[in-house]
């Protein structure tokens, strides 16, 4: 399908597409209400409660007010909706304010103020500087003669340099008068959300002449949400509006995340349903039987003989809604609550903030927090990510002299000065290219320095470095660049411009000299992409060699090479160049191909070094998270040498003899598929040995493998720890997360540039850093940090805490659920089976809702270890990666406890509130706050660190319990009229309170003692060493040096401990990837076979709990 | 946000939230641990408060003089094994024979007034469902709600749909026997005035409202109620609507205000009208001091004995642990890591 928009027509074409509206809602006022609820009643949680707030409606069966479940229903409700119309209100106003922006456009061929959303297609629109783009322009004509004008691409792609867009030939010297009568068409293609890509034509009806079929690009476009700059004015035609614009387009709303947490709860949620549909049928059938065995002869109530046909329902149903309390209805809200402030405390770290350029750590996705303390895998960009993208040109070989590699820095060595005061012609020609082959804009400030604006940081670096060497590029006027060389001024015009495509890996440009008129065709690139075309009888060992030699050092490489272009040649090449440049289809790759016959037979002038150096603390950040037992894989564009120097230099892997490198390399589905096979072998052989091996692959085999020998690659992936992928693309970086997926692992992506957005989106988790490659990364992620450094705390102290914290919030609301639920069932073996309920429903509503919720809330505030000694330990995140505090048995612990619990409420209550005082209102009240003082406490013997404000969140709610009571006790139309006061004179209440709470906390204390001292945890013994205060021996403090893994082991940890006996349990002693080897060599490939994951992921989870 | 940081410095550093103690997460904490210690004092102090306690508390009820006595067999001509079920009930459902039943009571130990006469009723579910509900508490507090029955089925209306009032299972099942104390052929005063709560007087029941239409249908429950006293006064009604929360209870009767010396003979005339047979309940006759923590109720004083006791037990059991078995705490060779990487270093 093809799009034909008739320029500044305003009788055409302007119902077939959308006017310019921007809407990002989700909502109008009036479907909010039906398509909110709809979307919340998705969730089964919140059918299952609306089910059972329906029943609760019918009285014969309900044992409680209706209110009890309709108050926290519509309070959770409410609370999901207004958050929702918030959201949707703010996007309005955004939406609004864009909408309503006033903008110049052309009707009639006069210029009118109109709001942005009545621009249709076709319509001529005027920018002034400083503008925002409304919505997607073809660019008709600028205030530049040469028909150039700059924008700020910021919001589109995050980049922050200058781009320039051109006018199309076609619109080239039309006058301002002119503009706004011109008619035509174009031709273009359907919206997408490609902002790299505009395969257009345009047509301009007469009599503007040229009924030529001109090209468009995205040269041509000024894209909705850029800015116009350093140009008085442009105009254009809008070709896409509203939502169909580019930016419009690539606005998808991202899949939510589910976090393994998450998961797990779910499952648990699950597990109690059944159970309790489980006792709902046995209750049932009980009440049933005992109706018609006892209740008969009970005269004084009266059953009838004659039921309705739904009698036998009516029980079970009764005991449904007596135990659906059993589900905790507040911990979607808790949860969502908790999470937003984990989510904050990550914004709020001052920490985490990136000095340099002050941005702080930013926490998009407010909801997977746990998931941080969970990693398994983090795979990881390397330019921009682990390295500082700070481009700084180092050493050069030119015509087989090295310069630099003395001091390291070829900018300050003498010979390489000598050789340009000499007036070298080679070195005179390199900085050329240096100067010239590029597309950096120099921009002069007031002041008259210069500045230079590029999209490659490697080609400001070459400008950059050959200013220094006297070969300053000192302005750009359209298409005529002034080289400034020893105070004498250069003209060149640059004629085409062959772009840097990462297929073609080289760019290139053609300049004319404006004083002698040679035609050079002047080229960089990679080695590869330079080297095979030298000229027949060129030695270029030396460069070979030269660029072995620049790698190995870990430093960019970019060879440099010229040539002299015939006229003719030119002019036949250049219209071929032009025919290319204007097909529709296909186009990128016949431009590549004419390229291709114009760069070849080149003489090679040298090649260029350019440092990117490591950010700050990568070595140790690696390191650290390493021992956290998190497996770390580099995914690069960058070649392979290149990439293992880097991972070297950072402790990816391990020099040799303790480290080792397996390569898979190799061009055909043989090589590859032998290469793989050795690697296996040997990773399968060495795996029990205490060695570092890691696997390089390049993209190439990466591909094969990935297609023909996915299993075996599979295996390899799981062997391994440590992986160097290079030369990969985005899509194979987004392969190799989904397979590291596709294990059930938990990946993080981590990375700065657009080529990372789609690894990062399908990550688990994916972390961007906000860096020098444009905020695309950090936009698509969801977190964004400054550095790569701040991974090692957004993990150990952010996620760690989280998981925590979750695992402790939803198991304790679960236990108070059960404990309540179980008392409700233990009552109706006393009632005659018959679903009566001991509480009253303004006790059992605020119970869930207000006395359990809020002391657990404040358990965000909790820190089992503190930050230091974790940073020091990274080990102890195995128990999160493991799943140990929140799995099946961990839970079972809690529904034991629950259970002990209920039984120790009810029997001291309905014993201690026997004969005389077994009124039902006393015994109910007795049994609630035996409840609440219990909780009380479990709340305080798990908490590990007790800030001021858990001490006013759990004992303040035991007063606030009271104070409620009280006020409701006073109130003569309630059912507990009194109560609260009679039962708060009575001694035997309080002494019941203080038996309730030793009964049911000593015995979880004494077990808790016990475990903690006997059978203790890491984190256990992690806590006494923090208590007894003094130095933490084991492994040092890894903060600032120990690069290398020998240093880890401490002299301390040769001795062997005393009581290495039954009552130790080696809970750390296999390492994490004892899972891995679970499915070593026995079986090799049946890893996608259900069973086995099934396997792998229960091993993983309940290794020895 | 980040894009507006990436551009500026001076206004990204005055967007930043000031330093807070809350926001690093960084609030001063104590981290109590479970030190041997510790753990063994709060044993230890479990045990020195809750035996002492116990002891006095079970010693109170211990003072506490009790006597119950079981009637409802033996105030029947019809005994059980002999007699089927519903021949008793027919028995005790007859308004026409005379149900007097004479009981004999000795007083063991000499009790001091207040002295509480309750009755008993075993295996009655005063907590049944269908029981429980059956009441209109709006009926009872305000003259004007008299119609409201809805909650009261079965027993809300009369056949010609008249509302009853009180209405509900609670109040047409109401309690009537009734019993009458005399010592050494002198009657003796039951004091049946306040034995229900001052609050439920005042504000539960209205002394507007007046029963109306109650115990007037064929099947009739327990006890009629006088229509000429207002429902704030009929003391006997408001202790049984207060229902009892377990299948034993125990509703006061009346309070006796005088001395009852040891070995007193007290004769106990009832009129025993209270269907229990068709349910095997059972119905007693208490005659109760109280102490300050309440009747004869040892079970808080064992408990608190029993729960010292295990606690002292505990706590030596750590002791011994701790003496004879002790673990250093924090001690890092316990940590694996370390422990595999010294093993790896020795092989």
């Amino acid at each position: 399908m093809k799009r034909y928009v008739y320029i500044n027509d305003d009788s055409l074409a302007q119902d077939l597409y959308c006017d310019n509206r921007i809407s990002n809602r989700k909502y109008t006022i009036w479907n909010f209400l039906p398509k909110n609820l709809w979307e919340q009643f998705s969730r089964f949680m919140n059918q299952y409660f609306l089910l059972i707030a329906c029943l609760q409606l019918w009285s014969l069966i309900t044992p409680v007010n209706p209110a009890s479940t309709w108050g926290p229903l519509i309070f959770i409700f409410a609370v999901s909706a207004t958050k929702e119309a918030w959201d949707d209100y703010n996007r309005y106003l955004s939406d609004k304010k864009a909408n309503e922006k006033e903008v110049w456009i052309v009707r009639q061929g006069i210029r009118k103020l109109i709001q942005a959303q009545d621009i249709h297609v076709g319509n001529i629109v005027w920018l002034r500087e400083n503008d925002e783009v409304p919505c997607d322009l073809v660019l008709l004509g600028t205030a530049d003669p040469q028909g150039i004008c700059y924008v700020e691409t910021a919001a589109l792609d995050g980049e922050t340099d200058l781009k320039t867009r051109l006018i199309p030939s076609a619109c080239m010297g039309i006058d301002v008068e002119l503009l706004h009568k011109i008619k035509g068409v174009i031709e273009c293609p359907t919206p997408d959300k490609d902002i790299r890509r505009f395969d257009a034509n345009m047509r301009l009806f007469p009599p503007f002449l040229d009924n030529d079929v001109c090209p468009l690009t995205i040269k041509n476009t000024l894209l909705q949400s850029c800015y116009l700059r350093n140009t008085e004015w442009a105009c254009g035609v809008a070709v896409y509006t509203g939502n169909e614009t580019k930016l419009g387009m690539s606005r998808g709303v991202p899949e939510p995340k589910l976090t393994a947490v998450d998961a797990m709860i779910d499952k648990l949620t699950g597990a109690i349903f059944v159970f309790q549909i489980v006792v709902v049928i046995v209750l049932g059938i009980a009440g049933n039987v005992w109706k018609d065995t006892e209740a008969r002869k009970l005269w004084y109530v009266r059953y009838p003989t004659e039921g309705p046909w739904y009698e036998l329902l009516i029980i079970p149903l009764r005991f449904e809604l007596l135990c659906s309390i059993m589900i905790p209805i507040s911990i979607k809200v808790s949860l969502d609550l908790v999470k937003g402030l984990y989510a904050k405390f990550i914004d709020w770290d001052d920490q985490m903030v990136d000095v340099e350029t002050g941005t702080r750590s930013h926490a998009a996705n407010t909801a997977i927090s746990e998931d941080l303390g969970q990693v398994e895998y983090i795979l990881t960009d390397k330019t921009g990510t682990l390295t500082e993208n700070k481009m700084i040109f180092k050493r050069c070989c030119i015509s087989g002299r090295f310069y630099g590699n003395e001091n390291g820095d070829a900018l300050t060595d003498a010979q390489l000065l000598n050789a340009v005061s000499s007036g070298s012609t080679d070195v005179i020609q390199f900085l050329k290219i240096m100067a010239i082959c590029n597309t950096v804009i120099p921009v002069r400030s007031k002041s008259g320095d210069i500045s230079y604006k590029a999209q490659s940081q490697d080609e400001e670096a070459l400008v950059r470095a050959a200013a220094r060497l006297h070969m300053a590029f000192v302005n750009k006027n359209g298409n005529v660049l002034d080289i400034s060389f020893n105070a004498s001024l250069v003209r060149y015009e640059v004629l085409d411009i062959l772009e840097f495509t990462s297929d073609r890996k080289r760019m290139s440009v053609v300049v004319k000299d404006c004083q002698s008129g040679k035609i050079f065709l002047l080229s960089k690139g990679a080695d590869e992409a330079i080297l095979p075309h030298a000229y027949a009888g060129q030695q270029i060992r030396t460069f070979a060699e030269a660029v072995e030699q620049y790698a190995q050092l870990g430093l960019r490489t970019l060879c440099l090479a010229w040539r002299e272009l015939d006229h003719d040649e030119y002019q036949e090449w250049a219209s071929m160049f032009k025919e290319a440049n204007s097909t529709l289809v296909d186009r990128e790759w016949r431009v590549a191909e004419v390229c291709q016959r114009l760069e070849h037979d080149f003489e090679i002038l040298g090649v260029a070094a350019i440092e990117d150096r490591l950010q700050d603390g990568v070595p140790e950040t690696i390191e650290t998270l390493r021992k956290a037992g998190i497996n770390f894989w580099m995914l690069t564009g960058d070649k392979q040498n290149t990439a293992i120097q880097i991972a070297l230099s950072c402790n990816f892997v391990s020099p040799e003899p303790k480290g080792q490198l397996l390569m898979i390399n190799g061009k055909t589905e043989d090589e590859v598929c032998r290469s793989l096979e050795r690697v296996l072998l040997t990773m399968r052989i060495t795996n029990s040995e205490p060695k570092d091996v890691a696997f390089v692959v390049d993209g190439w085999a990466l591909e094969i493998a990935l297609k023909h020998y996915r299993k075996a690659f599979t295996e390899l992936a799981v062997l391994s720890r440590t992986a160097i992928c290079c030369r990969v693309t985005p899509s194979q970086k987004a392969q190799l997360v989904e397979l590291l997926k596709s294990c059930e692992y938990r990946t993080l992506a981590i990375g700065d540039g657009g080529n990372d957005v789609r690894m990062i989106q399908q990550a688990d988790i994916g972390v961007g850093i906000s860096g020098r490659e444009g905020l695309q990364a950090a936009r698509a992620a969801d977190y964004s940090i400054g550095k790569f450094r701040f991974l090692k705390r957004l993990i150990l102290v952010h996620g760690r805490y989280s998981y925590n914290r979750t695992a402790f919030l939803s198991q304790y609301s679960f236990y108070k659920s059960l404990l309540i639920c179980f008392i409700q069932i233990f009552f109706s073996f006393i009632s005659g089976v018959s679903g009566t309920s001991l509480f009253n429903s303004v006790s059992l509503m605020a119970y869930n809702v207000f006395y359990t919720s809020v002391p657990v809330l404040v358990s965000v505030l909790d820190k089992d270890l503190s930050e230091r000694t974790v940073m020091q330990h990274p080990q102890i995140l195995f128990y999160c990666q493991a799943g140990r505090l929140l799995n099946p048995s961990t839970f079972a612990g809690w529904f034991g406890r629950s259970l002990f619990h209920a039984i120790v409420v009810f029997v001291i209550s309905i014993h201690s509130y026997a004969f005389e005082k077994s009124e039902m209102e006393e015994v109910s009240m007795v049994a609630l706050s035996g409840c609440i003082w219990l909780q009380a406490f479990v709340v305080a013997l798990e908490t590990n660190s007790f800030t001021i404000l858990q001490h006013i969140a759990i004992w303040g709610n035991l007063v606030a319990f009271y104070v409620i009571n009280w006020i409701v006790s006073a109130l003569p139309s309630s059912g507990m009229y009194t109560i609260m006061f009679r039962l708060c004179k009575q001694p035997s209440y309080w002494i019941t309170m203080i038996l309730i709470v030793a009964a049911g906390m000593g015995p979880v204390l004494a077990l808790k003692y016990f475990r903690y001292t006997y059978r203790s945890s890491k984190i256990n013994i992690l806590q006494q060493a923090e208590r007894l205060g003094g130095p933490i021996l084991s492994l040092g403090n890894i903060e600032p040096q120990s690069r290398s893994l020998e240093k880890d082991l401490s002299p301390l940890s040769i001795s062997q401990p005393k009581g290495r006996n039954s009552v130790y349990e080696p809970l750390l002693s296999d390492s994490p990837n004892a899972t891995r080897r679970s499915f070593g060599p026995g079986a090799p490939f049946d890893f996608f076979q259900p069973q086995s994951r099934l396997a792998s992921s229960y091993t993983r989870n309940c290794k020895d709990n | 946000m980040s894009s507006e940081d990436d551009s500026s410095q001076p206004t990204s550093k005055s967007k930043k939230p000031k330093y807070s103690r809350f926001t690093q997460q960084e609030l001063p904490s104590c981290k109590p641990i479970l030190t041997p210690g510790l753990v063994i004092g709060i044993l230890i102090c479990f045990a020195i408060v809750f035996v002492p306690i116990g002891l006095i508390t079970f010693t109170a009820t211990e003072n506490v003089v009790e006597i119950v006595d079981r009637y409802d067999e033996d105030c029947i001509p019809l005994k059980s094994p002999d007699n089927p079920e519903n021949e008793r009930v027919g028995y005790i459902r007859d308004a026409g024979t005379n149900k007097t039943c004479i009981r004999t009571l000795i007083i063991p130990k000499k009790m001091k007034p207040p002295i509480y006469v309750y009755y008993q009723l075993d295996n009655f579910y005063q907590n049944h469902r269908r029981y429980v509900k059956s009441r209109s508490d709006h009926q009872l507090r305000y003259p004007s709600h008299a119609s409201e029955t809805k909650t009261c089925e079965p027993e809300a209306t009369t056949n010609d749909n008249q509302p009853i009032v009180p209405c509900g299972l609670i109040a047409w099942s109401l309690f009537n026997d009734t019993y009458r104390f005399s010592r050494n052929n002198t009657s003796l005063e039951i004091n049946k005035k306040d034995i229900a709560w001052h609050s439920e007087r005042t504000r539960k029941f209205s002394s507007q409202v007046y029963p109306k239409n109650f115990q007037s249908g064929n099947l009739i429950g327990g006890a009629k109620l006088d229509e000429t006293k207002p429902l704030s006064e009929q003391e006997d009604f408001i202790v049984w609507m207060r229902t009892a929360a377990l299948p034993t209870f125990r509703k006061l009767y009346g309070r006796i205000e005088t001395d009852l010396e040891a070995y007193d003979q007290i004769t106990v005339i009832i009129q025993n009208n209270y269907n229990t047979y068709s349910f095997s309940g059972k119905k007693k006759l208490v005659i109760s001091t109280a102490s300050w923590i309440g009747g004869k109720n040892d079970y808080l004083g064992k408990m608190y004995m029993a729960v010292g006791g295990t606690s002292l037990l505990l706590a030596i059991i750590f002791t011994f642990l701790y003496l004879f078995k002790p673990r250093p705490l924090g001690d890092p060779t316990y940590l694996s890591w370390n422990r595999n990487r010294a093993a790896v270093r020795e092989s």
